[in-house]
Formats: structure tokens, sequence, C-alpha cells
């Protein structure tokens, strides 16, 4: 078991400097450098002064260079600074001598991303196991086909039109909801609990939005695999032998519909980190989806690429995660490991 | 599920006839100016960077303009005043500018404003390790001094006309917060101390910055105490909090100006818009290095076959004007005299025909075999594709074969822009204030990089422009841009297509708001703006 944590483990390292390789030319395909974006598309800025920035970011150099000079810089864990005007850095605050902060990029943007993809995870996976359930024991009757259909119509919903018709209706039209951001203006003179109850209102609508997609899928896979074993001997047995209709169905069956569930689980770790750069937008979130579609918009390499890096990483640590999860939950697969 | 959907329904309908009620303020009361009160207005993008020289966005512009003064502003007629400095003397060669800068004025940290803060900002614009893409106007000053700590001159080795204009936006920085920093990488720049109105007081990474009364500013005390302005991406979404009055002004487009607020009477009660000529023009330019463009007949042809009216009335809804120089319309640069080509089917046959064109057998003109066909090239601009797309309908009317292509803008100026790879695109300028168009129209200014893509080369302009910048008398100078914008049109390298309004919606309780615009916009004055007492939002209830 712990030869093959290890081997797992180190196999990372070559696989992760592949992953970066790629990324890093796929990147510098794209035409274009910090330089040009639009802005700098004004008749009172000098060619001279973008060549000057383009060489002070090495940006003038051959790609592989430019790739050697980031990997140098990311095996001491340094993600640099953005190239954008505030130069930023990438990942974590830098204090200079006077003792002042400058906010890392993703160190700010990160948490407020993961607190929305862990509430929506959680809401996704508890409801689409109780409709998934529902669905299952009342096979091909009317709850079923409800079900089904509700799941399919929030899959279907464009997410930004409904997020704009929630907007509306519970931010204008009955103002019991607030329309866009995550405080409201006074946020810092309200007490802890009014603070906490602030922003679970602010991500109400988001984090309905992005459930609201996701049930679908996973209420589906709850549902077929409930279906697919509770055909099985071990169920007919179970009944046959007395069991309560409610312990065959939610302990035997259910148990064991589950079990996929755990590759999902672990297949969505690198999501959490990723955000939708339409709701972002939308609801006026300065989460992940945003920071990294404006950075690819500028070309600002030292944060697309940081965003990438982390974002391996994390694919990677998930997939091992779930390998492990599903040992430790299904015997079967534990044994043909151990071997 | 039905149910579901139902009540749904139900609630948007039940909603939208009750929310008329909730808000029975009267915002046409009329109030006296008291102070206090705090204005929140949105922004799509973040600021980068709140010195304006390193920065180059414009959310780090607009709120750094609030914080900084330059030498020198514009009036609200558009002409020069005094911001930081009293008094300007141009000596009678046009070689050397004399500012007299204001006395005893401090600096939001109490520290004297003086004529070395000037110096030192001159020094740091024009210091090769600055980054920053505005130093060549500063590097034409040959020599900077400080006569006394209230007198600073710039001298020239060449007369430049638009100098002022480059004194007008360049914000002064504090020397001694300054001297030892790094000012490319300065958490100055997060925080900094300036002389303007405002003073920043708080910025909410991603979400909001918020700017109070400055103690120490220039002009005295503005009447509003905050401004908060919220970072929205979205224009839907600020659209909303406008109207449900989170927040107090917006710029608007055509449609909501157009559509939206006529048709609902309650957002009048407690909105005002207000209409302006806008900062840019949007065109249609051609590669004049290839074939047929560098024929101005062909040009000329296809500035006959585009119905400019139609495309301000499809593109903006009639909320913009057909211009035929690169001014603002109504400013004194405009040159008034030039006959608009207008839309006339007949006129471009001919002129395609004097070029040799034939019309095919598939409705298409043709010469020597060639078809006349080419691609138009826009970046992802709703505005500049529907442009397109009208532009393409009447050019194959009347038998010109154009396709589209719209590209992300990073692409499409390195791919295509810089080597020079296209055959027209829809593109905008911005309409200076300062007449000088050197490095848009001069032939020197055609390198990768440069402004002068298209490639346009008149000796007599390239002179009009040098004398230009060097002329100081403004009624020569007028002449001199008067006969560029003339050569200009009668060559059509570009069509110019439209200048948009600006359009802004203010909510009615902000009083103090002048309801004729003046030339310089409608946030000049907003030093004056205020929010009477009763109508101030009950920030906790939010």
């Amino acid at each position: 078991m712990l030869n093959y944590l290890i081997k797992r483990i180190l196999w990372m390292i070559p696989m992760l400097i592949g992953i970066s390789l790629i990324s890093f030319f796929i990147m510098h395909l794209a035409p274009g450098d910090i330089t040009s974006n639009e802005s700098a598309f004004n008749p009172k800025a000098s060619e001279e002064s973008r060549q000057k920035l383009r060489e002070l970011y090495n940006l003038d150099k051959p790609i592989v260079v430019q790739y050697g000079l980031w990997l140098k810089r990311i095996v001491q864990l340094d993600f640099g600074s953005s190239f954008a005007s505030h130069q930023r850095p990438v990942l974590w605050e830098k204090k200079d001598e006077n003792g002042n902060i400058k906010p890392g990029l993703i160190q700010k943007a990160l948490p407020i991303t993961l607190l929305i993809n862990l509430l929506t995870i959680l809401l996704i996976f508890s409801i689409s196991i109780l409709l998934g359930t529902i669905a299952a024991i009342k096979k091909n009757k009317i709850p079923d086909r409800v079900i089904t259909l509700f799941v399919f119509v929030g899959f279907a919903i464009p997410g930004f039109w409904l997020a704009l018709i929630l907007m509306y209706s519970f931010g204008v039209v009955n103002q019991v909801l607030p329309i866009s951001g995550l405080h409201s203006i006074g946020y810092e003179q309200m007490s802890k609990l009014g603070q906490i109850l602030d922003l679970l209102k602010h991500l109400a609508l988001p984090v309905f939005i992005s459930c609201l997609s996701g049930l679908a899928g996973i209420s589906l896979y709850v549902r077929n695999g409930m279906i697919e074993i509770l055909n099985q001997d071990f169920i007919k047995t179970a009944r046959a032998k007395g069991l309560y209709e409610k312990k065959v169905v939610f302990v035997h069956t259910l148990k064991n519909a589950l079990l996929p569930l755990i590759t999902i689980l672990g297949l969505s770790i690198p999501g959490l980190i990723g955000g939708s750069v339409i709701a972002e937008s939308i609801f006026a979130i300065p989460g992940m989806g945003k920071l990294f579609f404006d950075a690819v918009l500028m070309r600002d390499f030292p944060v697309v690429m940081g965003i990438l890096t982390i974002g391996s990483i994390l694919t990677l640590l998930g997939n091992l995660v779930a390998d492990l999860a599903y040992a430790w939950a299904d015997p079967r697969i534990r044994r043909g490991l151990a071997k | 599920m039905h149910k579901f959907l139902a009540l749904l329904f139900l609630s948007l309908v039940v909603g939208c006839n009750n929310s008329q009620n909730l808000d029975n303020t009267n915002y046409d009361d009329p109030a006296l100016p008291e102070s206090g009160g705090a204005l929140t207005n949105a922004m799509i993008g973040e600021p980068n960077n709140l010195i304006a020289m390193i920065a180059g966005d414009s959310a780090s512009s607009a709120i750094a303009g609030q914080i900084f003064n330059a030498l020198l502003k514009y009036d609200e007629n558009l002409g020069f005043e005094g911001d930081l400095a009293d008094s300007w003397i141009i000596s009678d060669d046009y070689k050397k500018i004399t500012f007299n800068l204001k006395q005893d004025i401090k600096w939001a940290d109490d520290k004297p404003f003086t004529c070395e803060d000037v110096l030192f900002t001159w020094k740091k614009v024009t210091d090769p390790d600055t980054r920053t893409p505005y130093g060549s106007d500063y590097q034409l000053v040959s020599s900077a001094s400080c006569v006394n700590d209230y007198t600073f001159t710039a001298e020239y080795d060449e007369p430049y006309a638009p100098a002022l204009e480059t004194w007008s936006s360049l914000h002064i920085l504090p020397e001694h917060l300054l001297k030892d920093e790094d000012i490319n990488d300065t958490y100055f720049s997060l925080r900094p101390t300036g002389s303007n109105y405002y003073a920043l007081d708080e910025w909410t990474t991603g979400q909001q910055v918020k700017l109070k009364t400055n103690p120490n500013s220039v002009h005295g005390r503005p009447l509003l105490e905050e401004k908060i302005t919220r970072i929205i991406p979205d224009l839907s979404s600020q659209f909303m909090e406008l109207i449900a009055g989170n927040i107090d002004l917006m710029s608007i487009n055509p449609i909501q100006y157009s559509r939206v607020f006529p048709s609902r009477s309650e957002l009048n009660d407690k909105i005002n818009l207000y209409k302006e000529m806008g900062n840019g023009y949007t065109y249609f330019g051609f590669n004049l290095k290839k074939k047929p463009f560098d024929d101005v007949n062909i040009r000329k042809a296809i500035s006959y076959a585009i119905n400019k009216e139609e495309i301000i009335n499809g593109v903006l809804l009639g909320l913009g004007e057909e211009i035929t120089s690169p001014y603002k319309p109504g400013t004194y640069w405009e040159n008034k005299s030039i006959n608009k080509i207008s839309f006339d089917v007949s006129r471009s046959r001919e002129l395609l025909e004097t070029s040799g064109y034939q019309l095919n057998a598939n409705n298409i003109y043709e010469k020597d075999g060639k078809t006349l066909a080419f691609e138009i090239l826009t970046n992802q601009n709703k505005q500049r594709e529907m442009t397109a797309v009208l532009i393409q309908r009447r050019l194959q009317d009347i038998g010109i074969d154009v396709s589209i292509r719209v590209i992300e803008w990073a692409s499409f100026v390195n791919r295509f822009i810089k080597t020079g790879e296209f055959e027209a695109v829809v593109l905008g300028w911005s309409l200076s204030l300062d007449p000088d168009q050197y490095n848009i129209w001069h032939s020197s200014q055609q390198g990768p990089g440069q402004f002068n893509f298209i490639g346009y080369n008149n000796p007599r302009v390239d002179t009009l422009l040098e004398e230009g910048r060097k002329e100081l008398n403004n009624e020569k100078r007028k002449q001199i841009y008067d006969e560029f914008s003339k050569i200009i049109y009668d060559e059509q390298p570009i069509i110019y297509l439209y200048a948009g309004y600006g359009l802004t919606a203010i909510h009615k309780k902000i009083k103090g708001v002048k309801r004729v615009t003046p030339p310089a916009g409608v946030f000049h004055n907003d030093y004056e703006w205020y929010i009477p007492k009763k109508f101030r939002r009950n920030e906790m209830s939010l």
C-alpha cells in the first residue's frame, strides 16, 4: 500500500512538468503579450515603451528560455508577480520593508471560490442523492418523471439567463436578496453573525444557479445505480429474509449505489478552485474564474501559469484521493491493491 | 414541476405589479445644498494602480483623477484653467512655459506642496526606468527647473503646441513619499496620498473602492462626503443595481436609454438621463498598401455605398452623430465646412466604373478577371460587429463581395494589425481635445506597433501635422487642422462612421447635476453635487 502511494506521488512529478510544458507552449501560441491589450492601443502610448516592457519581462527571449526561467522559479515555489501594472504576487501576499502588504491574487480569489464550490457540491450531492433515491424507488412513476424533468430543465436552462431573472425578481422587484457583490455597504459595522448572514444572502443566488445545472448528472447516477442494485440477488435475499424495506433501500442499496460517487467527488476536487466566468461577472464576485479569464485576455502569463499549475496539482491529487477513497470504501479494490 | 414553474411565474408577474409602489419618495422635491452623504457608482473593472502614468487603464485613471491634480485642467468649455498652477506664461518664441504654482497648499498628509514635487514628477515620467507608456510627450521638454518654490519652468527645443494638454494630464506626485521608492512597484500605488477633492479611504480588492473627502483639497471641500465605486463587471447587473436604488449612477447603453426608460415611467420618477457627445468615433479603415484600396475612387465608392445614417440608427438607435473630422462635433477644432459624403448608390457605381470595374454575371464588380471582394476585420465588440454587418449588406447590394471576421483583441492586433495582414477594419479612435493627430496620420508612424497602420502617406499632410505641432496661435493652428481634416475627408483613407453619445443615468436624489451638460461633460461639476439628507441611503438597511 505504502509502495503504491510513493510510486503514485513520484509519478506526479514528470506529469506536472509535462503538463506545465504543454500549457506554457499553448499559452504562447496565442498571438500577443501583456503589451498588446486594448488600453495600450492608444496613440499617446509609444511602441518603444512597449518594447521596453517586453524586454523587462523576458518576452523577447525564445519560448524555451522563458520556460526555463519560469521552471527555475517554480521549483523554489515562487509563482512570481503579475505582469499587470499592479504587479501583485500571483499566489501569496508580499510584505515590503515598511510592513506594507500587497495581497496575492490567488490568495484573495481562492477562498471565495472555494466557499461557493463547497456549498454547491454539498448541496448538489445531498439533493441529488435524495432525488435519485426517490426516483429509483418510484421508477417510471410520476415522481420519477417529475424529478427527471426537473433536473433536466435545470441542466438545460442557461444559467446566466436564469440568474438575471432571479436577480430581477428577488433583488429588484421584491428586495429580499442582494443583486450582486459579496458584502453590503456597511458590512464592516455589522456583528459577526450579521456578517455571516450578509455573506450567505449574497451567495444564495450564485450557489443556487450553479447547483441547478449539476443536479442532473449526479441524481441520474444515483437513480440508475440504485435501480441496478435493487435488481440484484442480494437485495432479493435481503427482502426474502424479511428486512424492512427502509433498511433494504437505505442501508443495503444506497451504500452500494454511492460507491461510484466517490470517483466523481474525487474528480471534482480540481473543479473546486475553478470558478464560472459568467456567474462571477454577473454576480460581481471576485473569484478564480474571472481572475483566470482576465489573465488570459491580458496575456498575463505568470497568473495564467500559476492557476494552471495549481489546478493540475489538484487534479492529480484529486485522482489519487479518489483512488484511495475507493479502496477504503470497497474491500474488493483494496484487496487488488494489496497484491 | 408544473406547480413549481407556475409558482415561479406567478411570483414574477405579481412581483412586477407590486414593485412600483415600493418607493414613493418624490425625488423632484427641491432641497438646498448640504454636505455629507455617500455617492455609490459602479465600474466594470478594478483599478490596477493609482499612479496613472504607470497604470494606463481607464478604471485607474477614473479613481486616480479624483485623488491627484495636474498643473492644468480643462474648464467647463474645454479651455484651460489652473489646477495646481495659478497661472502660466508662454514665452514669445513658444519655447518656454512658466507655471506659477498655487501657494500654501498641502498634500493630504499635511506636508507642503512645492515646485520640487512637479520637478520630481517630470523626472519620473521621463526616467527610462519608469514603466510608463506616456513618457514621449514629456521627453520633448529639454530642461525643466524650479525658479523658486512656486515657479516651475519647462523649456522645449522646438515649440510644441500640445504642451499645455500634456501638462493637464500628468498627475503631480508627492516627492517626499516617493523619492526612495521604486515607482514601478510601490505600495503607494495602492494607498496614494494626493491633493485633490478625495483621498482613498478603503479599497476592498475585487469589490469596491471607497473615497472620502480630503481635508487639504486644493479646491476646497466637495459636498459629497464619500464616493463608493463598486466593481460590477456585468452591465445588466449594474443596471439592476441602479433601478433597485443600490447604485446612484452608471453609464447606460442606447437600448436602455431609448427603449427601457421611455417605456417605464416609474424609472423616470427617480432617475434622470443625460446625453453628451462621447469621447470616441468608429471608422471603417482600409489597408492602403493593398489593392484596390490604393485607389481613391474605390474608397469613395465604398463611402457612397454605405448608409451612415442607417448605421447610427441601427447600432446606436440614433444616439450618435456623423463626423467629418476626427474632432468632437461642436468643439473648436471641428471643420464645419466639409460637405458630407452621403448615401448615393448611383454615384458609387459611377466611381467604380471610372476605375474600370464592371458587373459580372453574378452581379459582382470585376476588373481584369478579379472580383471586388475583401474581408472586414473587427474585434469582439458588439457595436463594431453590428456595424460591419450593416456595411456588408450595403456593399453586397451594390456588388462588392464582403466577408466579416471577428477576432479577440490581442490576436487581432498582433496577428493582423502589426503585420499589416488585413484588408479593411472596423475600429475606433478617441476624439482628442488637442487637434494633434501626428501619431495616427504622419507617414513616419507606420512601423509595426505604431498607429498609422493603414499606411497613409501624404507629404502635404505630413507638413501640416509638423506645422500644427509647432503653432501655438489658435487661429493659425485652426487653419492648419482645417486643411488637414479636409484632405483626409477628400481622400477617405478611412470612412468616418459615427461618434456615439455618452449616456449617463443619475439618480434624482443626486442634486446639483447641470441639466444642460457642458462640453466638458456631466461629471465636470461633481464637486458641487449633493444628496439632501432626506434622500440619503440608510446604509445599514441594505
